[in-house]
């Protein structure tokens, strides 16, 4: 209608519309603002959308505040400067990078530090880190709140004198006051000298998120004290790696991989790497690759994977036996053997099994095969893999995974491994292998179908070997030092507390048992009779950022043992925040969170190796705005004073003080020398002085550094404190086949060279020389080429595990998972504690509790209110909706969760929890992820002659009340986080970052501390606790409340003796070392004196 | 009249008819037009017109529908439609900030009161400003200022205000509720679309 009516208005109008010149005059013209006119960096309209300025703009970089620019935005209100004090506010900032400590990760991060303020504005990623590539998970951004908790412990506290230990009474110490009385203690007990004092002292580290520090520390006092967290986490996941390939853990090449290989939802959706390698893997899935998830529960990765197998938990192992089973058995689409025997038959150690003629027999006698191989050929070895495998079948994994009505699904997984070809990558890790008795046998049996498919030939897509892909420079820190470069010695005793002689094959120390051992006289006097030197107590135990109270099992055994003084005589936490283990402690020490702090960091997160730095960036910053410490040992210390962060303080500055100047000032103990400054012997190192030593380990790293600053008396230093991150190496691929150089007299193999005459090869191609007395393979020959290989002593990858023969478990040398009801029996070992066999009655189940919130990980993350408020500390336990019916349960319902023992037959008490009915966890499988059930004691503690009072953990957990009397521990909420903190909202810490304490809504009570009541279930392998539980449920008493605990701990002593009695075969006479000797304890380097077994006969004659 | 000035003059009245309310001052302006009745035929007939008191016409009657078809129910922005969730962008990223900046003008959000720069009226009055510019060009003889002027119109309504104009234009002749804006709707729309056809001459 338009069209048809037009007016003509530029001829027929013309004259006459003059008049109508009415515009509202809208448009202001800019160059007439004055305010703009020295701002035009500035824009609402970026050119493009970067999230970071380039590194050049790092020391001065200026950004409209967020916050201000709601007030209208610079279109009207211009950019604020003296000439316009109402423009939106500029933040003047130094972006310092630095390091995520939140998870293992290592993710790059920025602190936006504030030039006026000094105070760190924001956390964002750092773009120069090549796995983290700018982006970060909630937990990155959440450090910005922790660090301005208002809970933070802001000075050094002692437990006040004359009060007891978890009575809550402390008094305000200074640092020197702490670093006195601390060194005195450790220096009496280190004169001593004796083999028992060697063992008095243990440095128990949570999450490190460094490497290669921390067990330097017992090392350079020379004692064998350091317990890692390591076997409540990771430690079954490890056992499978290091008898394949001698090697921690596998590295995924997950960015170009056919399959994304899951069991449990690790990776993807929580943790190992979890935000590098969620992109990577998205990346991967973009370009079309599958992804599988073998786990109980529904989690977020396998609700978005493209097949989800809810395997009852702990039989995995079945599951993989069958995939290998039919690799084995069956033919490709034409005819083609779908084992990939190029790899196989040069890279898997079948010749030494196919050797052992007294193994084939212990074979045919336990039934895993029918009769003798026929020869020692390579044929004759896969034709008894498919026997040995053949069991496996559809129908026997239906039936122990409980896949019923599910076969489809094994079928597509079939397929999806097959149409991978090797590019398999998988990660297994945690729930499946930390979960379960056995469930190292997971990797075992797993590595064996990527084994079989070539994937671990580590190439593009595949899966290879973490140490090939991480780079740990921190030792290198001596070259700095008095030492000159010199190591301390190994040490020579062997502390029986980490690894106590029922476990000689313990993946790492069985930290978690440490106070039942303690208590246990008994197990004292048993090997103290047998001629090990065990002591009686610690002199001091040091926990390092971690809290074993909260989230070790048997919580109220800790309690009890660390209230004892006459067992643990002197104790300090170097922790960031309050925690439950703190209020038992001695002192409390505040060190740093992510950016107050300095560590090196690399993790095997792809294929490359990539270093990062994590730095404490008020004190970067600061001296980059010329401050000057008084002490520049103790530069971040003063720095956080001096920006008014409190009295926290970092490790490496604190332990080379403590050693210098309070532990051996003199040097006559011998350790100052490691700790000295070489530029000047009589103070501590300097931050500076040490990462330039470190960092110049990295030649890559080095040549860069010195490129960029070429007149820095530590170029390697300021290179890594001005960019955070550095990739040394990329595209680290099938590094097993980088070839050993040989000129024709001399083999050079990691940067050693060894003359033909020194070099034996043996009828397995491996090559050997005499190292100190013992056999060293540096080679292996296959094809007439030699390679550098793998990690394991015959430089392949171990099928057959011989060592296993010696310390008494030769039945499970190889991947095996037993084959009906009486085989698992017999090899309980290598069964759940919570099979399906164990469940008898109808409300009997699996409690699944090892998968990670993805915000609420460790213990230090508990003071960010931002994170607290996603999890809001609430854990419901999850029900299948069929289970609940059958059982009358309703979603809200509070329910008692009855833990049981399978070993002990104990009950170990209970815990309330909220039962949500849901379809996203498997039938007969509860789970309640134990990453939750905060508590405190008082909601803020005074502190004589300190005008304010100190809150504790105030935004993370709920007010409890709490009994124990040795044997029955109880706990019940008595006020929720909210009511806490309403009471003291106007905090005094960091008031202007906490004035919206009021809106803490969350109340934390639906999150019940399980950890207490779980027993310990130490794998007698393995030796890692063994998370999951059976439980069994009923509808709670009246009475009760959401968050009740109640323990029989005396009953989970019995069952850690169960466990250790009942299961382990610990050393005897007949073993000469008390762990092979290729199999170096993971921290502390012991010497060969201290790995001999005080029971070996022939031990005298060494 | 030239005709750049008669343009400037159109683009003027019809970016302050979609801008905001009317007043009586500027709609005693318009009604002293010459050839009011023949820009706005049925407005000029409406009985309302003459009976009703003019504060009452502006603020009972026109103001209202005003209301209706540039606040309430129709959404005179052109990223209202152009992007595929029918949202107004706000921000950095709307596609005629950039425009405007490179020409060294702001919008005045406060005065124009609107929420983002590429309401239509706001689009409108930056041609009014191209073709005032090229106006001055004229005056200084400057042939390939005017012709880059011109192509910077033509590009600017090809690129923004025929996207989503008509359709608005459309809308609010339909649904206004008085003869004032469905003969503004009418009127703009026929102007925007023979003054394209000027320039692609």
């Amino acid at each position: 209608m338009f069209i048809e009516s037009r007016r003509n208005f530029l001829k027929g109008t013309a004259a006459t519309i003059a008049g109508a010149a009415v515009a509202k005059g809208v448009f202001s013209t800019i160059v007439e603002v004055p305010a703009m006119a020295d701002e035009t960096t500035f824009t609402n309209t970026p050119k493009t959308l970067q999230f970071y300025p380039p590194l050049e703009e790092w020391d001065d970089f200026k950004e409209l505040d967020g916050d201000d620019w709601k007030r209208g935005g610079i279109n009207r209100k211009g950019v604020q400067s003296a000439d316009n004090p109402d423009g939106i506010k500029v933040n003047d900032y130094i972006i310092v990078p630095t390091v995520c400590s939140n998870c293992e990760a290592g993710c790059g991060l920025t602190a936006w530090v504030d030039k006026k303020s000094l105070v760190v504005k924001k956390y964002m990623g750092n773009p120069l880190h090549s796995a983290s590539r700018g982006r970060n998970c909630a937990k990155g951004y959440g450090t910005w709140s922790q660090m301005y908790d208002p809970d933070r412990v802001p000075f050094p506290l002692k437990r006040a004198p004359g009060s007891k230990r978890g009575e809550g009474k402390w008094v305000r110490v200074t640092w020197d006051d702490a670093m006195k009385d601390i060194g005195k203690k450790l220096a009496d007990m280190l004169r001593r000298g004796d083999e028992i004092s060697k063992k008095m002292f243990i440095y128990h580290v949570g999450r490190p998120n460094e490497n290669g520090f921390g067990n330097r520390i017992p090392h350079t006092l020379g004692v064998d004290g350091y317990d890692s967290h390591t076997n409540i986490c990771s430690a079954g996941a490890r056992q499978g790696s290091i008898q394949w390939a001698n090697d921690d853990r596998n590295s995924p090449d997950w960015a170009n991989a056919k399959l994304i290989f899951l069991q449990s939802s690790h990776a993807a959706d929580a943790g190992h790497y979890f935000q590098q390698s969620a992109g990577l893997i998205a990346d991967a899935r973009k370009r079309g690759a599958k992804m599988v998830v073998i786990d109980p529960r529904l989690s977020n990765s396998a609700g978005m994977a493209d097949l989800w197998i809810p395997a009852w938990p702990g039989t995995e192992a079945a599951l993989y036996l069958y995939l290998a089973n039919r690799i084995l058995n069956e033919k490709g689409k034409n005819g083609e053997d779908l084992v990939d025997h190029e790899f196989v038959k040069n890279w898997i150690n079948w010749k030494k099994l196919m050797k052992d003629k007294e193994y084939l027999k212990l074979m045919v006698n336990r039934g895993y095969i029918s009769k003798m191989p026929e020869d020692d050929s390579y044929e004759s070895f896969i034709s008894m893999l498919r026997e040995l495998y053949s069991p496996y079948t559809l129908e026997f994994v239906v039936k122990e995974c409980r896949l019923e009505g599910q076969e489809y699904k094994l079928e597509q997984l079939f397929d999806m491994v097959i149409d991978a070809e090797d590019k398999i990558a998988t990660y297994l890790w945690r729930a499946g292998t930390i979960g379960h008795r056995g469930g190292w046998m997971n990797t075992r049996s797993g590595f064996l179908v990527l084994a079989l498919r070539g994937a671990l030939r580590g190439d593009v897509g595949g899966t290879s070997w973490h140490h090939w892909h991480k780079a740990s420079v921190n030792g290198k820190w001596f070259d700095a030092t008095v030492s000159n470069g010199k190591k301390p010695e190994k040490v020579d005793v062997w502390n029986e507390y980490p690894w106590p002689p029922e476990y000689p094959l313990a993946t790492y120390e069985l930290s978690y048992i440490l106070p039942h051992l303690l208590m246990d006289e008994e197990w004292k006097r048993k090997w103290k009779a047998k001629g090990f030197k065990i002591p009686d107590r610690l002199a001091v135990w040091v926990p390092r950022m971690y809290n074993p109270v909260w989230i070790n099992p048997d919580g109220f055994r800790w309690i009890e043992c660390l209230k004892r003084e006459d067992l643990m005589e002197l104790t300090f936490n170097l922790s960031p925040t309050w925690s439950e283990t703190n209020w038992y402690c001695d002192y409390v020490l505040p060190t740093g969170l992510a950016g107050e702090r300095h560590d090196q960091q690399s993790e095997p997160s792809k294929p490359e190796k990539w270093v990062a730095f994590r730095q404490p960036a008020l004190r970067v910053a600061l001296e980059k705005m010329g401050w000057k410490p008084k002490d520049p040992t103790k530069a971040t210390l003063e720095a956080h004073m001096k920006a008014g962060l409190g009295e926290v303080w970092e490790e490496i500055e604190f332990w080379a003080n403590l050693i210098v100047r309070y532990v051996d000032p003199d040097g006559s103990l011998g350790i100052k020398k490691y700790w000295a400054s070489k530029e000047d012997p009589s103070r501590p190192i300097t931050i500076p002085e040490f990462y330039q030593a470190a960092f110049s380990l990295l030649p890559n790293l080095k040549k860069a550094a010195e490129a960029a600053y070429p007149n820095s008396k530590y170029p390697c230093y300021e290179f890594m404190r001005d960019r955070g991150a550095f990739t040394e190496e990329t595209n680290i691929y099938k590094p097993q086949e980088e070839e050993v150089k040989f000129d024709g007299e001399y083999y050079y193999s990691h940067g050693h060279k060894y003359h033909k005459s020194e070099v034996t090869k043996d009828d397995e191609g491996v090559l050997w020389i005499d190292s100190h007395g013992h056999k060293k393979s540096i080679g292996v020959e296959i094809d007439g080429k030699i390679y550098q290989g793998f990690h394991t002593p015959d430089k392949r990858l171990d099928f057959f595990v011989d060592w296993m023969k010696e310390y008494q478990w030769a039945e499970y040398a190889i991947p095996i998972y037993p084959r009906n009801k009486r085989e698992r029996e017999e090899m309980i070992h290598l069964v759940t504690h919570v099979h399906h066999d164990y469940m008898k009655g109808e409300n009997e189940f699996a409690l699944n509790t090892i998968y990670r919130l993805p915000y609420m990980i460790h213990t230090r993350s508990v003071n960010s209110k931002h994170l607290m408020e996603i999890s809001v500390n609430h854990n419901p336990v999850w029900i299948h909706t069929s289970d609940a019916k059958r059982l009358g349960i309703k979603r809200g319902d509070k329910i008692r969760v009855r833990i049981v023992d399978t070993v002990s037959g104990l009950e170990s008490g209970y815990f309330v929890g909220m039962a949500v009915p849901t379809e996203a966890t498997r039938p007969g499988v509860l789970a309640c992820s134990h990453h939750a059930g905060r508590w405190k004691l008082k909601n803020a503690v005074e502190i004589p002659g300190f005008e304010h009072k100190l809150g504790v953990m105030g935004v993370g957990a709920p007010l409890y009340e709490m009994s124990m009397d040795g044997k029955i521990g109880k706990m019940r909420a008595k006020e929720g986080i909210d009511k806490g903190v309403k009471k003291r909202k106007d905090s005094w810490q960091f008031k202007e970052i906490n004035k919206d304490l009021d809106n803490i809504w969350w109340d934390g009570l639906t999150g019940a501390w399980q950890n207490a009541v779980a027993p310990v279930h130490p794998d007698p392998i393995a030796g890692n606790h063994a998370w999951h539980q059976k439980v069994i449920i009923e509808k709670a008493k009246p009475g009760d409340k959401f968050g009740d605990v109640y323990v029989n701990y005396e009953n989970n002593f019995k069952t850690y003796k169960a466990w250790r009695d009942k299961l382990t075969r610990p050393l005897n006479e007949n073993i000469k070392y008390r762990r092979p000797m290729h199999m170096p304890r993971p921290a502390v380097p012991l010497s060969e004196k201290a790995y001999l077994n005080p029971m070996y006969k022939g031990n005298k004659e060494v | 009249m030239s005709i750049t000035e008669q343009r400037s003059s159109l683009y003027s009245l019809v970016s302050r008819i979609f801008i905001q309310e009317m007043d009586e001052h500027t709609l005693s302006k318009i009604e002293k037009i010459d050839n009011f009745k023949e820009l706005f035929p049925n407005y000029f007939e409406w009985d309302k017109r003459q009976t009703l008191s003019r504060y009452k016409l502006i603020n009972e009657i026109l103001n209202v529908d005003f209301t209706d078809i540039a606040i309430m129910h129709l959404i005179p922005y052109e990223t209202f439609y152009t992007r595929e969730d029918a949202m107004i962008e706000t921000g950095g990223a709307n596609p005629v900030v950039q425009i405007y900046n490179d020409y060294g003008y702001r919008v005045d959000l406060d005065r124009a009161r609107v929420v983002s720069p590429d309401h239509i009226g706001v689009e409108l009055e930056f041609m009014k400003i191209l073709i005032d510019a090229q106006k001055k060009a004229e005056e200084d003889n400057d042939i390939e200022a005017v012709k880059q002027l011109k192509e910077e119109q033509k590009r600017f309504l090809e690129d923004h205000l025929l996207a989503f104009a008509p359709l608005y234009f459309i809308n609010v002749a339909e649904q206004a509720r008085t003869p004032f804006y469905k003969d503004a709707a009418k009127l703009a729309l026929e102007f925007l679309l023979e003054d394209y056809e000027y320039l692609n001459k």
